[in-house]
């Protein structure tokens, strides 16, 4: 009987996996570290309370409207035109959080490294 | 006709050998012991709705190094089991984060309809505090979900 009991055990000893925490990770800048940056560099991500998402590259006024699952293509089309690419991510202080997530997800999805985010200041 | 032993006799007739037919029981009573006794050192969940997706990853690192920051929808802010503000966080995190030297990882879980406003706060407070790694935790979403929306 103890062989079977210990065999069970064995059996769900090593079948049994704990749920690791799963996420978007982020480096925050440390305190009191600012660099200037090109605004050629930047790709303005301005994340709206509707969810809707603002692009506007850089100096240009120009700007286009996407929702968040577009922004990967956007990403990975913009970055290999410039490989020092920085998403600035500003995000309505009355958005909810999903839409954040969702920019994110995207930019994590097309690899990007250097993201900043920001609150959307009117 | 030989003499059995070879004329000696064994001095003592107890057994040599250890007798292992309760190991088990102890090994058994051993392993309930230790079961009964481990306490994981876990916060509560806290009631939110996970926003989801699908680029999400594990977080590499081990789990007492995870410190788990829950922000419900009002934008309250729960660190382990405790209610603080958002004005507290700072003071909260920076010695945990100074305890761990500087390994901590914080898991920020906030529920999916949380203004933003409320994590941009957050995140000055973990700047102010020091902290450098941060996730947002997040459930992982299907690509099916993900085709449909």
């Amino acid at each position: 009987m103890a062989d079977i009991a210990f065999l069970l055990l064995i059996f769900f000893l090593v079948t049994t996996t704990f749920p690791k925490d799963k996420g978007l990770a982020i480096v925050l800048p440390e305190q009191g570290e600012e660099t200037e940056v090109s605004q050629r560099n930047i790709l303005h991500l301005l994340i709206q309370s509707s969810g809707i998402v603002i692009v506007r590259r850089g100096e240009s006024q120009q700007e286009q409207q996407m929702r968040p699952q577009e922004i990967e293509g956007l990403w990975r089309q913009e970055v290999t035109a410039n490989p020092n690419l920085i998403a600035a991510v500003k995000t309505d202080p009355d958005a909810p959080y999903k839409f954040m997530v969702d920019v994110l997800d995207a930019l994590h999805s097309a690899n990007a490294e250097r993201i900043s985010l920001q609150v959307l200041e009117n | 006709m030989g003499i059995k032993g070879a004329g000696f006799e064994k001095s003592s007739k107890a057994s040599s050998e250890i007798p292992s037919s309760s190991m088990a029981d102890i090994a058994f009573l051993l392993l309930i012991f230790f079961m009964v006794t481990t306490v994981f050192q876990r916060d509560r969940d806290r009631p939110i709705e996970w926003a989801a997706a699908a680029s999400a990853q594990k977080i590499d690192e081990k789990q007492k190094n995870i410190l788990n920051i829950w922000m419900e929808r009002g934008g309250d802010l729960y660190i382990n089991d405790q209610l603080y503000t958002m004005e507290q966080a700072t003071t909260v995190v920076a010695p945990l984060y100074a305890a761990s030297e500087r390994a901590l990882v914080i898991s920020i879980r906030g529920d999916r309809e949380v203004p933003y406003r409320y994590m941009d706060q957050l995140q000055t407070a973990l700047v102010n505090a020091g902290v450098v790694r941060v996730v947002f935790a997040t459930q992982l979403e299907q690509s099916m979900q993900r085709e449909r929306r």
